[in-house]
């Protein structure tokens, strides 16, 4: 937030003791915070880690750039550092400070699930935003914005088919244990396969953790572990990049087709030398927009689908021309 | 030894042999888990004891492997060294970032330096001003990952000419079929053992951490002495990331989350004291190998890697078991 200027009045209380300093910044941000009350929506958004990634940083800038665009939104914007405990106490301090709605990015699909009840109880609707929470808290939020991992997962899916011609035997990479953006794409990915491509055999699925060189560790297990590995899906291209670099170690990056989510610039650009074959395009602006724009429809009492999810095209070599690189 | 003292004459030939046993348990432990570990594996999954295998292995854990070499100069003295993880994020950000701006060779030096004044700081605030050396690196732990995110407002950092750079040498290159980060790992491990057993350094780590007080009435700065090693902890980190840096070319904020405890636990089940005054490099490096071939080794019998976390815990309650027992000349303890 900016500046909280104390009024002229306060000034000459305040250069008196220290005391009245901190008074008149408690009064002049109480009057703020009424004011802002009488003719702004105030949305609250505490976010899961900002800082941690790139996508995450990204996605605060975006949400802050897209709410100052706003005359009639004033944002709280919180960030639990993906502590579970912290984000906990984050949501209980916007419930009370009884703002109009509150967006959250879990840091745990499933511990946030009693605080978004109590949000949900106390009259503020919650928009989950990125990744959402688990299903025993899918009653108590007004809507879930962001992408829908498992249509990625089935999208990686499909792209897997087509380039490897129905046939051949791959390997998985898989974030973070727990994670729900993991799972879910883990999901989509294996069951899409089992229907379109029963001829893919997936030998091996193991946790790279979101992390390049713990992927490229896997990998470098795998390709010990396999003489014919044909495909590599990565649960994002940051970890997929870590694959390529190993497989390139070893000599056999030619006889692999590696696919990812989440379009990494690394990944972006290892697809304009031809050694990357496809992921999905994920906008963290776009994400963050989408977010907001749920929350304020839904704040303003507006009708607001329960999944409202943002587009993730598919990018392959052939239509890469078509997207930006990502920034992250 | 032990058993040659007169006291053995009156004790069995029975506990006598077994105190011999446990006396080379406790000696070769360490070897004999790790040949264990190798037999296990060789015999259970086909393609873990082949000459490509074991490189791979060798290459995977010199980043672990280099970053213990120096801790195990801060334990030996009797210290904690917990903030090496978010050194090793903070040093491979640094290089990767920097390789692009000024330069690999700059970059190489550059974050050296600035990786060394880091263990500076750690050294002047447990050494000079003797504060607990646990509370000193784990805050540390907090502050450079705080840097690190400051210094790169979370964005990731990526060397963009990946293919024609030099500094690909460090983390993806071999000489004669060996990768360079084993060579790098077991060179400065060759030489730090030599430094640690064979000259007057060395022996004053050991002084230290055995006995501080004994130490300073001997005449050895104590302060000056826990200050190099954790310099020495710093640079080993530094040429870490340089081979981690180099590996991934790009580097995530966190990139070296969770190894401060990896890098413990590799010390320990080398058997050096936690309480300082006694330790080996060699037996760190097979600490840590025996880390690296448990994890490859599950991972191509097909357990998550995960299970690698349950498995070393296991080993090292064994380890330090023996350590104990070989100490006290019986297995289990009288009430």
């Amino acid at each position: 937030m900016s500046h909280n200027r104390p009024n002229p009045s306060h000034k000459t209380l305040a250069s008196t003791a220290l005391k009245s300093v901190v008074a008149s910044f408690t009064v002049a941000a109480l009057s703020m915070g009424v004011a802002q009350a009488e003719d702004r929506l105030r949305i609250g958004i505490t976010q899961n880690n900002v800082g941690v990634d790139s996508y995450q940083t990204t996605y605060e800038t975006a949400f802050k750039e897209a709410a100052a665009q706003r005359d009639d939104v004033a944002t709280v914007v919180l960030d639990a550092g993906g502590d579970v405990a912290r984000q906990i106490a984050q949501m209980q301090d916007l419930i009370q400070q009884n703002v109009d709605a509150i967006i959250i990015w879990p840091t745990n699909g499933q511990a946030v699930v009693p605080v978004v009840r109590q949000a949900h109880n106390a009259g503020i609707p919650v928009v989950v935003t990125n990744s959402n929470i688990a299903e025993a808290g899918q009653d108590f939020i007004a809507s879930f914005s962001g992408p829908n991992n498992i249509l990625q997962g089935q999208y990686s899916a499909e792209m897997m088919c087509d380039q490897l011609g129905g046939e051949g035997q791959i390997v998985q990479i898989t974030g973070q244990p727990g994670y729900t953006t993991a799972i879910e794409r883990q999901k989509g990915f294996e069951d899409r396969l089992a229907e379109i491509c029963p001829d893919v055999d997936l030998m091996e699925s193991q946790p790279g953790d979101w992390n390049r060189e713990k992927a490229q560790r896997v990998m470098e297990g795998f390709l010990t572990k396999y003489d014919t590995i044909d495909g590599v899906y990565s649960g994002d291209d940051n970890m997929g990049v870590g694959a390529l670099n190993a497989a390139k170690a070893a000599g056999r990056a030619d006889e692999i087709k590696f696919f990812g989510a989440t379009n990494f610039a690394v990944g972006y650009e290892a697809m304009e030398r031809g050694e990357y074959h496809g992921s999905v395009y994920q906008s963290p602006a776009e994400d963050a927009r989408n977010a907001l724009q749920t929350a304020i429809d839904v704040a303003n009492g507006e009708d607001v689908p329960k999944l409202n999810y943002f587009d993730t095209p598919k990018i392959t070599q052939d239509n890469m021309s078509e997207f930006e690189k990502p920034v992250f | 030894m032990k058993a040659s003292l007169p006291m053995s004459n009156s004790s069995t030939v029975a506990t006598d042999n077994r105190k011999r046993v446990l006396q080379f348990l406790g000696k070769h432990g360490i070897l004999l888990a790790f040949l264990l570990c190798m037999m296990i594996f060789s015999l259970t999954t086909d393609r873990f004891l082949s000459t490509g295998n074991l490189l791979t292995v060798l290459m995977q854990v010199s980043i672990l492997g280099t970053i213990a070499l120096g801790v195990t100069f801060v334990v030996i003295g009797g210290n904690l060294d917990l903030s090496v993880g978010s050194l090793l994020s903070f040093a491979t950000v640094l290089v990767v970032d920097l390789h692009d701006k000024v330069g690999p060779t700059q970059a190489i030096v550059l974050t050296i330096v600035f990786t060394l004044i880091i263990g500076a700081i750690n050294g002047t605030l447990v050494g000079y001003l003797k504060l607990n050396s646990l509370i000193v690196t784990l805050g540390m732990l907090s502050a450079i990952q705080g840097i690190t995110l400051i210094y790169t407002s979370g964005q990731n950092v990526d060397i963009q000419d990946q293919e024609n750079t030099w500094f690909a040498f460090f983390g993806r290159e071999a000489i004669f079929g060996i990768p360079v980060p084993a060579i790098i790992f077991i060179g400065l491990a060759i030489i730090l053992q030599v430094v640690l057993l064979k000259t007057a350094f060395g022996r004053k780590v050991f002084a230290i951490g055995g006995n501080g007080v004994a130490a300073a009435f001997s005449g050895i700065y104590r302060n000056r002495m826990v200050f190099s090693t954790y310099l020495l902890s710093a640079f080993t980190t530094a040429c870490a990331a340089i081979i981690l840096g180099s590996r991934v070319m790009g580097s995530q904020n966190n990139v070296g989350q969770g190894y401060e405890l990896q890098v413990l636990a590799g010390v320990i089940l080398g058997g050096t004291s936690l309480l300082g005054g006694s330790g080996s490099i060699m037996r760190t490096v097979i600490g840590i190998l025996i880390l690296g071939f448990i994890q490859n080794g599950l991972l191509l019998l097909g357990y998550p890697y995960y299970a690698q976390w349950l498995v070393t815990w296991v080993v090292i309650i064994l380890a330090v078991w023996l350590d104990i027992a070989a100490k006290r000349g019986r297995l289990l303890n009288d009430f």
